[in-house]
């Protein structure tokens, strides 16, 4: 249709540019046309067009139009496109055979069948007409074939982008002057980077693409992606945040299973939302002991479910040996000190060092520390005086401890503590505590998550009620149900607190968890729980002293007081690096080989140690290797290397750095290899990524039915061997209607007006 | 009235008595139990209704005599030594350690209400006479089951011995008791104790005699929880409450005064500490 009116295809126009063929400077058609309106103009006020203006307007206007269109006629519009030569150039038709292309959905036809009808029905052949073709299939590379026939749609992975890379390579030496990518879309590396699109617009490289597959299934629900960190303590309660999404299963129920190789961690069941959209749902289960878990997350199977393959999803996570530190100053004996000790002295994985100021010379010193160490802490009155003394602990927690207590530099020293060495900091309340024990004018003041008054009195014994914000409800620290109002619930029935603190102002980015609703009265709700990140560590105050009434008022087999403060101290330590800290983005690597190690090295101050010897060891699946990793320049401390896993398993990697002689530490991590999987996702045609690939490189997008048209649009192309044309468009067809148009309406309009 | 309002009002009340279910208001006994003093003998301090972190309770049970168990006597055996010697460790504790004490103590009983459960640290004087029923001794081993610490002092001899445990043993059930050896910590918590003696009450002023019928040596017992902490301290054979009521008496002996705000003092450490 488009074409009859406008004598060429959309083609045409979206690759030319409009030009005017005479000579004469288009000024000159603006000045015809404002000439042309005047003299109408003219003409009817001198036969008394003034008597009816309206009338005299609408016929100005019509003539007005009329002469524009003649005008714009002489002047001989026309497109200027760049067309590729005959038989000059090649064009590359890639198709994909990964074996997601084998997947019917198409009546019978499997998705590379019905690419492979779409060239045989003709579009080969109008290509070859043209130009040189080559077939290539692509899987995770690109290999040129002979025939369709050889494509076996098996491949376990698709590597779009890096095909791409190869025509762009190949096209430095040989003419090819447009691509035809028939694929699905699925792509296992999450897309086409920015770097290929430009490589191929620089080459001036025109992909076409046909896409191949329904976009969206008809039944099947897809797990697209499970959050889970990599690290974590042992017996640490975790949260899945599991993604999905269904098609033609709104309102029924799912159960998500957690499990870790055949033991069941957890179950949930879920009602399905919207078609189509995400659904996120957090599944709690517990880390279990160390050593390294290859976490499965699986959705039942539901009834008629076209692909079965995307109801699971496999993370790998590790569960650390090593006992976070975490030194406690009270200044003064309390319940709550009392309660804390015992609510996180079963917590194995936490390793707790108290010290209490008893009377004003004296302190008594608790924890899995030798009598040489408690002594040595007694020497410089219960706290450590240098970076590398306190730089050993994981989080730190003050109690009801005025500032004053430590040294100026003792206060700098804890606020690097959470901006370098990212540990984590708490602040409980109590009567010399924050603001009443004049935090609020240290360099700690930074660190913290509130802006604290400034002013005394602000430790009030005012009974209050738990009440937990959204975010608390969600939050692992405040977690004593899995179900999120159930714990909403538990929280406000716990007994009352004896006391709070005014904390001022959440600062900005702070999360408060908790609220203190005080009884009777006693004005609005306070923050009670607050948290935040800050530099490399994080930060938190509970703002209160009485918190062991939920141990004391309750059944004795309640553990509120006891899971609270556990999670409680496991966030504060959980995310505190150690000086050589290991990672790899990806714990699991589907269907790819490239495992990027990274290691970030510091030294006892936690200083970036740039001039590090690191090396990463090797062990797994017959493999024992060691290589060096090399300084990111992008982060200072940071090390990378990228290393190939030659087959599919688990990978140990040990990381140490040296630096000189002395060892600055080691850190061990796991990875996975597993093929086979990826293909199973994203099944659905990924419509959006192929129409974006091609308008960012002058391509079409098309659908098997209309891609026969293929063949006459992928002249029209700037790569390759090319040269311009000019094509005329004064004789369209649309413009003769338009001068039919305007004659028409004011032939309509006079016998109206009665005046022919 | 308004509607609205009587309803606020309504609310409001049962908000209280919620409160006040869960922690009774502070009662000062002299006057209405047969107390060493007498009204007006011991004021309340000015600051008896500051709230603090740490109030120690006193623990209010019924007596019965020793000679005939089942004759409950209306001896009041619970307020010997109240409430001077209440306040005076209060004060003691405020002025040798770093504890934030209220002025005042707070009289506890096993009454099936909260109130007990926000005093962790009870302290009972005279058990030798006391007669613990049924559901007090099961409500004092929920108590303990939960964290609370029970400090026994002031009886002495075999007969007050044997009624203490008939009676502790309905809340312990077959836990032992055990001395305590020089090196435990509830030793070492605060002061060194290594070398303690036995204190006697004011008695010994009358008397010459350091003990009390035949409890010739001081005990210092304990009962432990499953995880080895001293849940039940057992001062048997002395009277550290008499001294420290007595510690501003000048014909009193200051060494055992001294030993006894020491030995209290530690106890209550330790059991913030543990």
């Amino acid at each position: 249709m488009f074409e009859f009116f406008f004598k060429y295809s959309r083609t045409v126009y979206n690759q030319g540019s409009f030009v005017f063929l005479n000579a004469w400077p288009v000024w000159m058609l603006w000045a015809g046309i404002a000439l042309a309106g005047a003299g109408f103009a003219f003409l009817i006020l001198r036969k008394g067009g003034a008597a009816n203006p309206v009338r005299s307007v609408l016929v100005g206007l019509l003539q007005t139009a009329l002469a524009a269109l003649l005008l714009f006629m002489i002047w001989r519009p026309a497109l200027s496109v760049a067309t590729l030569k005959p038989q000059q150039n090649i064009v590359a038709v890639v198709i994909d055979d990964s074996s997601s292309m084998a997947t019917k959905d198409e009546g019978e036809l499997s998705r590379k069948d019905r690419g492979a009808k779409v060239l045989n029905d003709g579009l080969l052949q109008k290509l070859k007409d043209k130009f040189q073709v080559r077939v290539y299939k692509m899987s995770d590379h690109l290999s040129r074939i002979e025939g369709l026939e050889q494509l076996a749609a098996q491949s376990p992975v698709t590597h779009i982008g890096d095909s791409l890379k190869q025509i762009a390579a190949d096209a430095a030496g040989l003419p090819i002057g447009a691509m035809v990518l028939l694929s699905d879309g699925a792509d296992n590396t999450g897309g086409v980077d920015l770097e290929t699109i430009s490589a191929m617009r620089r080459q001036r490289i025109a992909v076409h693409t046909i896409g191949l597959g329904r976009e969206q299934m008809q039944k099947d629900l897809e797990i697209t992606n499970v959050e889970l960190p990599q690290r974590t303590l042992p017996d640490s309660r975790l949260a899945a945040l599991v993604t999905f999404h269904q098609h033609g299963y709104t309102g029924q129920k799912a159960k998500i299973t957690i499990r870790d190789n055949n033991k069941v961690l957890a179950a949930q069941d879920v009602v399905l939302k919207g078609e189509g959209s995400e659904q996120i749902e957090n599944v709690l289960f517990n880390a279990g002991k160390a050593g390294v878990k290859t976490i499965q997350t699986f959705i039942d199977l539901l009834p008629g479910e076209e692909n079965g393959r995307n109801n699971i999803l496999t993370r790998v996570v590790n569960v650390d040996k090593r006992v976070p530190r975490i030194l406690y100053l009270e200044g003064e004996p309390r319940w709550e000190f009392k309660f804390v000790r015992r609510g996180v002295e079963d917590d194995q994985s936490i390793d707790l060092l108290t010290v209490l100021r008893t009377a004003p010379n004296k302190r008594y010193i608790q924890g899995n520390v030798s009598k040489a160490t408690k002594e040595d802490l007694e020497k410089i009155n219960g706290f450590p005086t240098t970076v590398e003394e306190l730089f050993a602990f994981d989080a730190v927690m003050f109690g009801s401890v005025d500032a004053a207590y430590l040294t100026p530099q003792q206060l700098q020293n804890v606020k690097d503590f959470v901006d370098r060495r990212g540990g984590g900091l708490v602040f409980l309340g109590g009567k010399d505590s924050l603001a009443d024990g004049g935090w609020q004018a240290t360099p700690v003041h930074e660190a913290m998550p509130t802006q604290l008054p400034d002013r005394k009195g602000t430790f009030k014994w005012t009974p209050a009620n738990v009440r937990l914000t959204p975010q608390g409800s969600e939050s692992l620290i405040t977690r004593l149900e899995d179900d999120v109002k159930k714990n909403g619930k538990r929280f406000s029935e716990l007994p009352y607190i004896r006391n709070v603190q005014d904390v001022g102002e959440p600062k900005l980015g702070a999360s408060v968890l908790a609220e203190a609703v005080p009884m009777n009265g006693g004005g609005g709700a306070l923050p009670l729980l607050i948290t935040m990140n800050y530099g490399r560590g994080r930060t938190a105050i509970f703002a209160t002293s009485g918190s062991w009434r939920w141990q004391m008022l309750q059944d004795k087999a309640d553990m509120s007081h006891e899971m609270f403060y556990q999670q409680f101290l496991r966030w504060t330590v959980s995310g505190t690096p150690q000086r050589v800290t290991g990672s790899t983005p990806k714990t699991l690597l589907s269907d790819i080989a490239t495992a990027k190690l990274r290691a970030e090295v510091r030294d006892k101050t936690f200083m970036p140690a740039n001039d590090a010897v690191v090396e990463a060891h090797i062990l797994g699946e017959g493999v024992t290797e060691t290589i060096s990793m090399t300084p990111d320049s992008s982060e200072a401390g940071a090390f990378v290397v990228d290393w190939q896993a030659p087959k599919q398993g688990d990978y140990i990697v040990e990381v140490t750095a040296k630096r000189g002689t002395e060892e600055l530490g080691r850190d061990t991590f796991t990875f996975r290899r597993e093929d086979g999987t990826a293909e199973n996702f994203h099944v659905e045609q990924n419509r959006e990524l192929l129409e974006k690939l091609s308008a960012e490189t002058k391509g079409n997008y098309y659908k098997p039915d209309d891609a026969q048209r293929l063949a006459d649009d992928i002249v029209y192309s700037d790569g390759g061997i090319s040269v311009r044309e000019t094509k005329d468009l004064w004789d369209m067809p649309a413009i003769f209607l338009a001068f039919l148009a305007i004659r028409g309406v004011e032939w309509l309009l006079r016998r109206k007006w009665g005046t022919i | 009235m308004r509607p609205r309002s009587a309803l606020s009002l309504v609310f409001a009340c049962l908000a209280s008595w919620g409160i006040l279910l869960a922690q009774k208001p502070f009662h000062d006994y002299v006057g209405e139990t047969p107390t060493e003093v007498k009204v007006g003998e011991v004021p309340l301090p000015p600051d008896w209704d500051v709230p603090a972190e740490w109030t120690r309770g006193r623990l209010k049970y019924d007596a019965v005599g020793i000679l005939h168990p089942d004759a409950h006597t209306g001896w009041m055996g619970w307020a010997t030594d109240y409430p001077q010697g209440d306040r005076h460790f209060q004060e003691g504790l405020r002025r040798l350690t770093l504890i934030n004490a209220t002025s005042v103590e707070h009289v506890a009983e096993l009454d099936g209400s909260d109130d007990i459960y926000n005093w962790p640290f009870l302290y009972a004087v005279e058990p030798g006479h006391w007669h613990l029923f049924e559901d007090e001794a099961d409500q004092l081993r929920d108590y303990l089951d939960r964290g609370g610490f029970l400090m026994t002092d002031d009886f002495h001899g075999t007969n007050e011995w044997e009624n203490f445990m008939k009676n502790l043993q309905k809340v312990i059930g077959s836990r032992p008791v055990e001395d305590l050896a020089n090196s435990d910590p509830i030793f070492h918590v605060l002061y060194d104790l290594d070398k303690r003696t036995q204190i006697p009450g004011k008695q010994f002023l009358g008397s010459g005699r350091p003990y009390e019928f035949d409890g010739f040596e001081p005990k210092w017992r304990a009962i432990r929880d499953e995880r080895g902490r001293i849940i039940v301290a057992i001062c048997h054979n002395m009277d550290i409450s008499d001294a420290i009521e007595h510690s501003n008496d000048p014909e009193y002996p200051e060494e055992w005064a001294n030993m006894a705000y020491r030995i209290a003092t530690n106890y209550v450490v330790y059991d913030l500490t543990h």
